[in-house]
C-alpha cells in the first residue's frame, strides 16, 4: 500500500467513525437491552397471551377475523400475519374499506386457539417499545429510520477501513498488546485495535444487517411495485361476486407449497394483493427456511390458485438480516454472546473517539493547515 | 500483503473465520449447530477478556 492510499484509508476510517459514533452509542446501549426483549417483556408482564392446551384445535381464520372486526365494525380485514415463533399469536390488520395501504386502520392481536383479543400498547407505553423506537428511528419516523440506515452504512465502511489501517499500524507490534502505562492515547489505541479486530466480523455483519433492516420499507416497497405488481397485473379481473371463505383461501395457498406454513394473507384491494386475488405468503419452518417467503395469488371468487412464485433474492437477504441482527436464532447463550459483543463494540466506539480527541497537537495543527482537513473538520 | 505482514494477520484471520463459522452455524440447525455457534463465537470474546486481564495496569508482573 502506498503512503498516500494509507492516508486516504485513515481519513475514511476517521470520518465515517466520527460521524456515526453518537448514533452508534445509542444503538449499542438500546441494542444491548433489546437483545433480551422477550425476557424483559415477560418480566414486565407485557408478553402476549399465547397459552393453549396441547392438542387444542386452532380456531378457523374466519372466526378470528370476525372477533377482530367486532373491535371496530366500520373497518374491514386487510391483512393477516402469523408469528413464526409462536403459532398462537395472530395479527389482523383492519383498515378503511377504500384503503390500500396501512395508515388509517389498526392491528388487532388474537390468540389463534382461544380467540382472546389482546390490546397492542403504543410503543411509547412499554419499555421495550420505547427502546425499539429509539433504536430504529430515534422517534422521528421514516426519515429517522433512513438516517439510522445511513449511519449503519457508515459504520460498515468504518469497520472495513479500520481493518485496512490495522495492518500497517500493527506491523511491528504483537497481537493484543495493551500498553496501558504509555499514556491515554496509546492505551486507547491498543484497546481499540484489539477489541476492534477481534470482533470485526460480528460488527460488520450486525452493522450491515441493521442497515438493510433500516431500509426494509424501500426493499419491500420495491418488490411490491415490481415483481408483485407484475404478478397481480396478469390477473386484472374485477370482483363481481362474494369472496370464498378466508380458510379456503389459506388452504389453497398452502396446497400450492406443500410443507410450508402461513406467513401473511393480504386481502384483495390491498397493495400487496390483486384486485380480486388474495396474496398468500408462506414460509418454511426451520431457522433458515422460515426466512424464505413464497407467494400464491388465490382467486377470491373461485378459491383457485392463479399463480405461485418465490420471492427475489433481495427479499431473502432482507428476511435473513433479521436473525443476524437480533441474535435470536441460537437460544439464550447466543443472546448473551450478542450482548457481550455489543459491549465490546461500545468500548471500540468510545476508545476510538478518545484516540481522536487525544491526537497529537502537531498532527492537529497540520490538519488545520491542510485545506481538505479544515473543510471536513468544519462540517463535522 | 507481503511476507512480513502475515504475522500481523494470523490471529485476526483465525478469529474472523471462527466468527463467520459461529454466526452461520446456528442458522443451519439446532443442537450441535447451536453448540458450534456458542463455542466459536466465544473465542473472540475470550481473547479480548484474557488480553485485558493479563495486561491490566498493576498486573504487569504477570506479563
Amino acid at each position: 500500500m502506498t503512503p498516500a492510499s494509507l492516508r486516504g484509508w485513515r481519513l475514511v476510517h476517521r470520518w465515517t467513525s466520527l460521524i456515526c459514533s453518537a448514533n452508534l452509542l445509542i444503538l449499542c446501549v438500546t441494542g444491548l437491552i433489546l437483545v433480551f426483549h422477550h425476557e424483559i417483556q415477560h418480566l414486565m408482564g407485557e408478553d402476549l397471551d399465547s397459552s393453549y392446551t396441547e392438542g387444542q384445535a386452532r380456531l378457523p381464520l374466519q372466526s378470528l377475523v370476525d372477533i377482530a372486526q367486532k373491535a371496530d365494525p366500520t373497518l374491514v380485514p386487510k391483512m393477516l400475519s402469523f408469528d413464526p415463533e409462536d403459532k398462537a399469536v395472530n395479527y389482523i390488520y383492519l383498515g378503511k374499506p377504500e384503503e390500500s395501504g396501512f395508515d388509517l386502520g389498526r392491528w388487532v392481536v388474537l390468540n389463534g386457539f382461544t380467540g382472546a383479543n389482546q390490546m397492542l400498547k403504543q410503543p411509547e407505553e412499554t419499555l421495550v417499545g420505547f427502546l425499539l423506537k429509539l433504536h430504529v428511528d430515534l422517534f422521528t419516523g421514516f426519515a429517522g429510520q433512513m438516517f439510522v440506515g445511513v449511519m449503519g452504512l457508515l459504520f460498515v465502511v468504518s469497520t472495513v477501513s479500520g481493518l485496512v489501517v490495522y495492518g500497517p499500524f500493527m506491523k511491528k507490534l504483537a497481537f493484543g498488546i495493551l500498553r496501558f502505562g504509555r499514556g491515554t492515547r496509546i492505551g486507547n489505541i491498543d484497546l481499540h485495535n484489539l477489541f476492534g479486530v477481534a470482533t470485526l466480523v460480528w460488527a460488520f455483519v450486525v452493522g450491515l444487517t441493521g442497515a438493510i433492516l433500516s431500509f426494509s420499507p424501500l426493499i419491500t416497497g420495491y418488490w411490491q411495485k415490481t415483481e408483485l405488481a407484475a404478478m397481480t397485473a396478469r390477473h386484472p379481473e374485477p370482483m363481481t361476486g362474494p369472496a370464498v371463505p378466508i380458510d379456503q383461501v389459506a388452504a389453497a395457498g398452502l396446497a400450492a407449497f406443500p410443507g410450508k406454513d402461513l406467513a401473511f394473507i393480504a386481502y384483495p384491494g390491498n397493495e400487496y394483493a390483486g384486485s380480486r386475488h388474495f396474496s398468500v405468503l408462506v414460509r418454511g419452518h426451520t431457522e433458515l427456511t422460515q426466512r424464505l417467503l413464497s407467494v400464491a395469488l388465490v382467486d377470491a371468487e373461485t378459491g383457485v390458485v392463479a399463480e405461485a412464485a418465490g420471492t427475489p433474492w433481495y427479499m431473502t437477504v432482507l428476511m435473513l438480516s433479521g436473525p443476524f441482527h437480533f441474535g435470536d436464532y441460537g437460544g439464550l447463550p447466543l443472546q448473551i454472546i450478542w450482548a457481550l459483543f455489543t459491549i465490546v463494540t461500545g468500548v471500540v466506539t468510545v476508545t476510538g473517539f478518545v484516540v481522536w480527541l487525544k491526537r497529537p497537537r502537531a498532527r492537529a495543527a497540520s490538519d488545520r493547515s491542510s485545506a481538505s482537513g479544515a473543510k471536513l473538520g468544519s462540517k463535522a | 500483503m507481503s511476507g512480513g505482514m502475515s504475522g500481523v494477520w494470523r490471529i485476526p484471520a483465525a478469529l474472523a473465520v471462527l466468527s463467520a463459522v459461529g454466526l452461520s452455524a446456528a442458522i443451519l440447525g439446532d443442537g450441535i449447530w447451536d453448540w458450534l455457534c456458542w463455542v466459536t463465537l466465544s473465542v473472540p470474546l475470550a481473547v479480548c477478556a484474557v488480553k485485558l486481564w493479563r495486561q491490566w495496569p498493576g498486573r504487569s508482573a504477570s506479563l
